[in-house]
């Protein structure tokens, strides 16, 4: 055993250093927040805070509107993500159950959604929205966001169904449920991991952002995370790196923490959803 | 996510394999519902609505706007016929975008897609702590791109930047010279920190499919006498090409597109070095207010992509028959 182990010392220094390269820089963010501004620009530049301090955590809320911004974000991810997978659910469970005439090419439709770049969408989406007076609307963001990430949901959740056996909601049919019944009763409750991995996915994506909520949001009260951050960068030209490493922090925790509590449900729902 | 053919495929399968249930329940006691036509049609309208509101249409207009000139405050359209076109392939800064995307794309895939695979074995080898070391490599790709922007700017940058000294002290570069403000390294500084963030990407999907990996495959090809290197070469990497194959083209598509991070590290800059395809775009559209010649460039993308996803899926089918 003991040999085995030194043979494999190559290999745990690979190990050491891939887990390195991943993470000194999100280990970087919050050794930087922590420490007073005096020691961030000091060069060389210091590993661990000679002095903890909170003190750029209350300059970004003092400074700028970041309470609004996450306030923003998280209207607008909760919403995409409920609105996105209540959708998928319903569509993708239809996809794979029914065999309707033209089924077929709804599959293929959202195949090809999901090549359309957003790029492509956002010039007609920015047309439409200055027409109908949308900008500045979160609630138009939410159903955009939800339109983009759904073909994603869509997929996920259907290779998900796809593994479902049917007897099971047969038998709940022959016990007196409608099919509806039978889907939320039978077919829910086995897809839940499919269900949580996406929603954790869409979420990740919803929160993170940018492109499409700096094209339709242009009043400050209403910018997300991403925008509010990408603002800081810009005015605090003679950069404060303590308060924009708070900011990071601040954006970042909340994915990672939802991350690592749902990281069992990933490798098998997504990896090898993305696969079937 | 795979592919139209294999989805139809799997579709008809399936519905010849288990027909509706309806027919297998025993009619009178099946308790009234709605149809289940009327069901699977009420299930799929708000998605299909949604989608052809914000894929379909996007795509018409844009395609129907390419041949126009648009007035960007009054949208009168002017017919140009395929003038936009022509102009496209005879701008230099559009060409320069195009060559810059194709090297853009090429390069991350690429790499991504070895590192992807070097990681998921090293992390499937049964080393101690493994389940942890998954968990912490996937980070970066949960890590929100404006993030990513901010940290890297702030490891390089050229007056504390921590990465650059680091990079003295060992010797391998004389200044801390900001790699994203210099025209001949931004590009590919640019690469490193979008493998930085999507590798693992590639990893988590890649590991899901190493993990349903027989071992008897292993088994009986190492009794053949296969070496390592053999094993990997004739078992593993057949097995995980399906896989690997969806996910290089899933990586190629969001590359393609990915606006967020090269806009935010280096927006398009210095002097253009760093624009790619979609950054061109919407240079086009906002700031120079050419709707017309957006759209045509946006079209000429989608159709490419279009194309480039036959070409993978083409090579998912025969690692699929291969394996059979």
């Amino acid at each position: 055993m003991r040999l085995r182990n030194f043979r494999r010392a190559p290999l745990y220094l690979c190990l050491a250093l891939v887990v390195a390269v991943a993470d000194l820089p999100l280990l970087w963010i919050v050794l930087t927040a922590l420490k007073p501004d005096a020691e961030i620009i000091a060069y060389p530049p210091s590993f661990w805070p000679g002095e903890l301090t909170f003190d750029n955590f209350r300059t970004l809320f003092e400074i700028s509107q970041f309470s609004a911004y996450l306030r923003n974000s998280l209207l607008v991810s909760v919403g995409a993500t409920a609105l996105t997978v209540l959708l998928g659910v319903c569509a993708a469970y239809a996809l794979v159950r029914f065999r309707i005439p033209g089924l077929r090419w709804v599959g293929e439709l959202s195949l090809f959604a999901y090549l359309v770049p957003p790029i492509l969408v956002l010039v007609p989406v920015a047309q439409v929205v200055a027409r109908f007076g949308l900008a500045n609307n979160l609630g138009a963001l939410v159903v955009l966001y939800t339109a983009t990430l759904l073909p994603f949901a869509l997929w996920t959740l259907r290779s998900y169904f796809h593994g479902l056996t049917v007897e099971l909601e047969e038998a709940a049919m022959v016990d007196g449920c409608t099919r509806f019944g039978a889907f939320v009763r039978v077919v829910l409750p086995q897809a839940v991991p499919g269900v949580i991995a996406t929603s954790v996915f869409t979420f990740n994506a919803a929160w993170s952002e940018y492109l499409f909520a700096s094209t339709l949001l242009a009043d400050p009260e209403k910018f997300t995370v991403s925008q509010g951050l990408s603002l800081l960068m810009d005015q605090t030209s003679v950069y404060s790196w303590g308060v924009l490493m708070a900011a990071a922090l601040v954006i970042v925790t909340p994915v990672l923490v939802l991350f690592v509590l749902v990281q069992k449900f990933l490798v098998g729902g997504v990896g090898q959803g993305a696969v079937k | 996510m795979t592919s139209s053919e294999v989805t139809s495929r799997e579709v008809t399968a399936t519905t010849q394999v288990r027909p509706p249930a309806r027919k297998s329940v025993p009619a009178k006691k099946v308790r009234r519902g709605f149809s289940d036509r009327a069901l699977g049609t009420l299930m799929l309208l708000p998605a299909l609505l949604l989608l052809l509101v914000f894929a379909v249409y996007p795509f018409l207009a844009s395609v129907f706007d390419s041949f126009f000139r648009i007035d960007f405050l009054t949208r009168e359209h002017t017919f140009l016929g395929p003038d936009n076109y022509r102009r496209l392939w005879e701008d230099p800064a559009v060409r320069g975008a195009f060559g810059r995307s194709v090297l853009w794309v090429a390069a991350n895939v690429v790499i991504q897609a070895v590192l992807g695979v070097a990681v998921a074995l090293l992390l499937n080898a049964g080393l101690r702590g493994q389940s942890l070391a998954r968990g912490l490599v996937l980070f970066p790709y949960v890590v929100p791109a404006v993030v990513a922007a901010l940290v890297f700017r702030f490891l390089f940058n050229d007056t504390s930047g921590v990465a650059g000294y680091a990079l003295r002290e060992l010797g391998l570069s004389e200044s801390l010279a900001n790699p994203f403000a210099d025209p001949a390294t931004v590009l590919g500084a640019l690469v490193a920190v979008n493998c930085w963030k999507y590798v693992p990407f590639v990893v988590i999907v890649v590991l899901a499919r190493l993990q349903t990996l027989p071992g008897e495959l292993k088994e009986a090809a190492s009794l053949d006498g296969a070496g390592r290197f053999g094993i990997f070469r004739h078992v593993t990497l057949p097995w995980i090409a399906p896989a690997l194959i969806v996910a290089m083209l899933m990586r190629t598509i969001w590359t393609a597109y990915d606006f967020d991070l090269p806009y935010l590290l280096a927006a398009g800059g210095p002097m253009d070095s760093s624009t790619t395809v979609p950054l061109a775009i919407r240079k086009l559209a906002f700031a120079d207010q050419d709707l017309g010649l957006a759209s045509a460039l946006a079209v000429c993308v989608a159709i490419l992509l279009v194309a480039g996803a036959r070409l993978y899926l083409r090579a998912y089918r025969s690692s699929e028959s291969a394996l059979s």
